[in-house]
């Protein structure tokens, strides 16, 4: 793709529009069922309740939205998957029972347990400095920005965190997702995960909040900011100049 | 019942260390506890209530303190006024009999667990009640003496590693040079510091996290938080099994519902509003709101966090679930028909109560608004005291007319901290000029009780706007104003 190539990846209402046929061709000779499999089911070939208790969520044709699918083995996935061919999987925790059967219990009884911590960048993020696009559209040029952002947060979560199972992949879309799938990260209760989402940010406040990085003479001087510094130094005349 | 004289020791004048051996022997030896195990004395009834609203009024007093304490000293001062009042605790080296000490720290133990027992019922008490004990033990940890913190770092059992100067610098390298040079360092999971990982206050490797000596209090709040979490969702489970006992029942009911925070009753009935009518209401609605009506206005879009904020503040005042998608479906008029219905009428239908888990939303308090969900970029929710830049809240301030030197006032405010007591003093401004407008009672100073919800706001606002009587849903407070009160300040509390 051209520098100045600009892509639309997305229509007014971000729901993609692609044939029935397209996808249905997309399951069966194309989705990775096997590795997919492989990697949520986390241990062994066979089916453990990290798997079946998983919840996944599809929509499929005419955007309707199903929830709490759950599924007992891997062919069982693969049959679903080709039978509803959904425009889109999302993948949600894993609870306490498989959440086929959630409205049959107790309540209370069906909980999450673990969820893997993500993390969604969007290039929408960045629509407050970057010139070459807003919005939907992405080039080559303010991907870059993205770049950066996947070297800070990954050399982050490594060094600091110490999380070793970090998977990055492209949303799609217009960004990126980086899941991190350590059972320390799995096990991270909403006060955890707000924490590390604390410690990652810097830029904070909405659209009335003028300047919104803030450092003090401390906190310039913390380890994840001189060495985030020292990554965007690399890119910075590259990108910007 | 205790001889509430202070009586002089004999024999130990000058004698700081000796605690009296009564004392050290006792079932309280120390001032300070982690109120892990339950109290296992006799209570007469009189003193489970008597403890219980006295340990209540120092809570209160703490949540009243967060409010509107102008600083850390002035914080520090409020508590220590309140404990003084209603839960003195003396130390191990005061002039105090034993059992006089004794009798301080019984107090303070067994009404910990009275409350505890009280404020189980639902997730809203737990969770005040979780608060302002984190809080009431943060300040009395940083006020103790050096041995009372040790004596309560050791009993909370902590498992903390000190760490050697060599490791330090074989751990950290360069990033050592964040912390002082003499300061000691514990090496601790990070799940143990979440609050002082989520602001970078320390330094983190491979997963741990490495606190200072002066952030040991943080590790454990942070401990006692989580434990207190654990044993109030116990307590919970054991509330119905007291059913028999009918002497305690009633008293635990009164005692939770003496908070009046809890979540703000609208007064508006679904239907009161229409769809058509919010734009002329908007000039009662809080700034928050406000902004984020104007912002739709603007933009015909409003991210997710703006959705549910001003989404849920309309269904308070009484937007129904048809009006509100009519409302919405107008708002967001650069969209067609079916980029709606897939997209976000669903959700507003959620939002009532009509699909999923049919949970019915309330709208967000103060507290929430400020503390939860900040705002990022491209977003407009939040509370403008708290998220504007101080030029972006003057000019805010300055669209109502209001005086340089009232915009002033309560910028300052908000400058300090003290969001909700800005927020209600923009509000007595606002109505005050709207009164003299008016010809009412111009010399009166309208003086509010601090606005804790966005809702309450609104009905404050609306309710002072009536000229002649008061309408059933009057607060008491807007009543207390309409019925004529003289010239010097009203102060409602």
């Amino acid at each position: 793709m051209a520098d100045d190539e600009k892509m639309q990846v997305d229509g007014d209402d971000g729901i993609d529009e692609i044939s029935p046929m397209t996808l249905g061709h997309y399951y069966q000779r194309l989705f990775p069922h096997a590795l997919y499999y492989k990697w949520l089911n986390y241990n062994g070939k066979l089916a453990t309740t990290e798997f079946t208790h998983r919840e996944f969520s599809f929509t499929i044709k005419d955007g309707i939205y199903l929830r709490y699918q759950s599924f007992k083995d891997s062919d069982e996935l693969q049959r679903e998957l080709q039978r509803l061919s959904p425009s889109k999987i999302d993948i949600g925790a894993i609870f306490t029972a498989p959440p086929k059967h959630a409205k049959s219990l107790q309540p209370g009884v069906f909980k999450p347990v673990s969820k893997e911590l993500v993390f969604d960048i969007d290039m929408t993020d960045y629509d407050e400095i970057r010139t070459c696009c807003q919005g939907g559209a992405i080039c080559a040029k303010c991907w870059r920005f993205m770049t950066v952002a996947m070297h800070v947060l990954d050399r982050a979560l490594r060094e600091d965190f110490g999380f070793t199972q970090i998977m990055w992949a492209y949303s799609g879309r217009r960004g990126v997702h980086c899941w991190v799938c350590d059972e320390r990260a799995r096990k991270l209760d909403d006060a955890g995960r707000k924490a590390v989402a604390g410690y990652l940010s810097l830029v904070r406040g909405g659209a009335e909040q003028g300047k919104k990085v803030n450092l003090t003479q401390r906190s310039a001087h913390h380890p994840h900011i001189v060495r985030s510094l020292e990554i965007v130094e690399e890119y910075f005349e590259d990108v910007l100049l | 019942m205790f001889n509430q004289r202070v009586v002089k020791r004999e024999g130990h004048q000058g004698d700081q260390a000796v605690v009296p051996e009564v004392v050290r022997r006792s079932r309280y030896p120390c001032r300070l506890t982690m109120y892990g195990d339950a109290p296992d004395v006799e209570v007469s009834i009189e003193e489970f209530e008597t403890f219980a609203l006295d340990r209540l009024q120092v809570l209160r007093a703490i949540e009243d303190a967060q409010l509107r304490a102008k600083g850390e000293d002035d914080m520090r001062k409020r508590i220590s006024e309140a404990l003084e009042k209603h839960m003195p605790s003396h130390t191990n080296r005061s002039k105090l009999l034993p059992r006089q000490l004794v009798g301080e720290r019984r107090k303070d133990h067994v009404s910990h667990f009275i409350l505890r027992l009280a404020f189980s019922r639902t997730e809203e008490l737990r969770g005040w009640f979780l608060r302002y004990e984190c809080a009431l033990l943060k300040h009395r940890f940083q006020n103790a003496d050096l041995a009372e913190k040790q004596e309560l770092l050791s009993s909370a059992q902590l498992r903390l590693a000190h760490l050697s100067p060599a490791d330090r610098d074989a751990k950290l390298g360069s990033a050592s040079g964040f912390y002082a040079a003499q300061e000691q360092l514990f090496e601790v999971d990070f799940e143990r510091v979440l609050d002082l990982v989520g602001r970078s206050q320390v330094v983190l490797r491979a997963g741990r996290a490495f606190v200072p000596q002066s952030e040991v209090a943080a590790l454990l709040i942070h401990e006692f938080r989580h434990s207190l979490t654990q044993a109030l969702a116990v307590c919970a489970k054991a509330l119905p099994q007291m059913g028999e006992d009918e002497r305690l029942l009633p008293l635990l009911q009164n005692l939770s519902n003496q908070t009046a925070r809890s979540e703000y009753q609208s007064t508006g009935a679904a239907g009161a509003v229409t769809a058509e009518s919010v734009p002329g209401l908007s000039d009662s609605f809080p700034l928050c709101m406000q902004h984020l009506h104007s912002q739709l206005a603007r933009d015909r879009h409003l991210r997710h966090g703006g959705r549910m904020q001003l989404g849920l503040f309309l269904k308070g005042i009484g937007l129904g679930l048809q009006d509100a998608l009519v409302f919405w479906r107008r708002a967001f008029s650069a969209m067609t028909d079916d980029q709606f219905q897939k997209g976000y009428a669903y959700n507003i239908r959620h939002n009532y109560g009509m699909e999923g888990k049919r949970a019915d939303y309330t709208p967000y308090s103060c507290h929430r608004v400020i503390m939860s969900n900040p705002p990022g970029p491209g977003d407009h929710h939040g509370c403008p005291f708290r998220h504007f830049s101080a030029e972006r809240l003057r000019a805010a301030l300055h669209k109502d007319s209001l005086p340089d030197a009232e915009v002033r006032e309560v910028a300052d405010l908000a400058q300090a901290g003290h969001y909700q007591v800005a927020c209600t003093r923009h509000l007595e401004l606002r109505l005050h000029h709207r009164r003299q407008q008016t010809q009412q009672q111009p010399d009166a100073d309208i003086r509010l009780s601090a606005v804790t919800s966005p809702n309450q706001y609104f009905d404050l606002c609306l309710g002072c706007t009536k000229p002649t009587h008061a309408s059933a849903t009057d607060t008491t407070t807007a009543a207390a104003i309409l019925s004529g009160a003289p010239k010097s300040t009203t102060a409602i509390y």
